[in-house]
């Protein structure tokens, strides 16, 4: 249990002071990592196969041309929001369990004995469990896996919520 | 498990349209459900509001299949509201005994689930009353305690709950809209119609002629 304490202290010690990828396809890799979901992106609905069928079809209704594609492009793209949110809701962010059970003054001893040969001072020590300490109150606050799915999804509300409201307004001005 | 669930099983569902060639939906993504729903419900579910369409033309029957995802949703959420509880209590309950060593305990999750369903065996009962009585708590006390912990994050579902119910809100006006648009159009031609069979078939062509 120690052995793996300690090593996975060390291995979040050495990922500290990592400075981040160097070559530039790792660049580009990591230069998506915040990308959540994709809504913040414009979508080009137009050039698609599935929109020129979707307007055909509508404009069978009675629609006028402007008002076919203005729904046709709005159901596409309520069908992305609800795509992203059934993605959101089946993918949360995972528990970090080992952050979240250690025990932060069992570690202490293995921080100072980590930072020990760069000649640290009692005073790092205490930095790095502070820092540890802290970063495990975030992750305890985040909780289970249900919450985090609940968190995650509720981040879509406002992208639901517009993409509802522009479908039911193309439909009804027509 | 109650509240590990393992998502992978991506379930498509056809949608049932009468006329297929006309529909929508194979132009649309589809709603997908998760590995333990069960595919028949919801095919039910959604057959039963397209059986309430009077006139069901593509876009109505696009936009009920849309609400019937809706209804899903909701069914979801309300599920995560009592796994946010069992997710709360079994934290506390982990927390609480003396010699737990970690922050949230599978073994007490699982016990507490069982010993709620009324299916625990004896050392899983014996568990759950131990920690109950070192931690000097009832069962209600602990639902009130995992109620005020989780608070926040069954406000977040409450507000995804409302949304979906918003979302209905629009969809069903929308439905309404395009069947008055075909109601009008079909009481408009028959009103021509009727205006047709009135006039002379020689005056056919002088319909808004002023009589000299």
């Amino acid at each position: 249990m120690t052995q793996n304490l300690r090593r996975n202290l060390a291995n979040r010690c050495n990922a500290l002071k990592s400075t981040g990828p160097k070559s530039v396809a790792g660049k580009r890799a990591s230069s998506q990592n915040s990308r959540k979901h994709g809504l913040n992106s414009a979508p080009d609905f137009e050039s698609s196969s599935e929109y020129r069928a979707l307007v055909e079809l509508i404009a069978e209704e009675g629609f006028s041309a402007f008002v076919c594609a203005d729904i046709a492009s709005s159901l596409l793209n309520y069908r992305r929001v609800m795509d992203a949110y059934y993605d959101t809701y089946t993918s949360p962010e995972p528990v970090d369990e080992f952050l979240r059970d250690a025990n932060v003054k069992a570690s202490n001893p293995i921080f100072s004995e980590l930072l020990s040969p760069s000649g640290s001072e009692p005073q790092d020590v205490r930095e790095m469990a502070a820092f540890f300490a802290s970063m495990q109150r975030q992750e305890r606050r985040k909780g289970g896996p249900v919450s985090r799915r609940s968190a995650d999804t509720h981040k879509l509300i406002r992208y639901q919520r517009n993409a509802i409201a522009r479908l039911s307004s193309a439909v009804r001005q027509g | 498990m109650l509240y590990n669930v393992h998502f992978g099983i991506y379930v498509d569902v056809a949608m049932p349209v009468e006329d297929k060639s006309k529909s929508l939906l194979p132009f649309l993504s589809s709603p997908k459900l998760l590995p333990d729903e069960s595919e028949a419900e919801f095919q039910s579910g959604l057959q039963s509001l397209l059986s309430e369409l009077d006139n069901p033309s593509p876009l109505a029957v696009a936009l009920v299949s849309q609400l019937n995802e809706c209804l899903w949703w909701i069914r979801r959420h309300t599920v995560d509201k009592e796994l946010l509880l069992h997710e709360a209590m079994a934290r506390l309950l982990s927390k609480a005994g003396n010699h737990w060593d970690t922050y949230d305990n599978h073994k007490v999750s699982e016990a507490l689930e069982r010993y709620f369903n009324g299916s625990a065996d004896k050392d899983e009962a014996a568990l759950i009353d131990e920690i109950l009585a070192e931690s000097k708590l009832t069962l209600s006390d602990l639902r009130v305690r995992a109620f005020k912990d989780a608070a926040r994050h069954i406000k977040m579902v409450d507000d995804l709950i409302h949304r979906q119910h918003q979302t209905m809100r629009h969809l069903q006006r929308s439905i309404d809209s395009i069947d008055y648009k075909s109601r009008l159009i079909k009481r408009m031609d028959l009103e021509l119609a009727a205006l047709e069979s009135k006039q002379p078939v020689k005056g056919a062509l002088t319909l808004d002629a002023k009589p000299s």
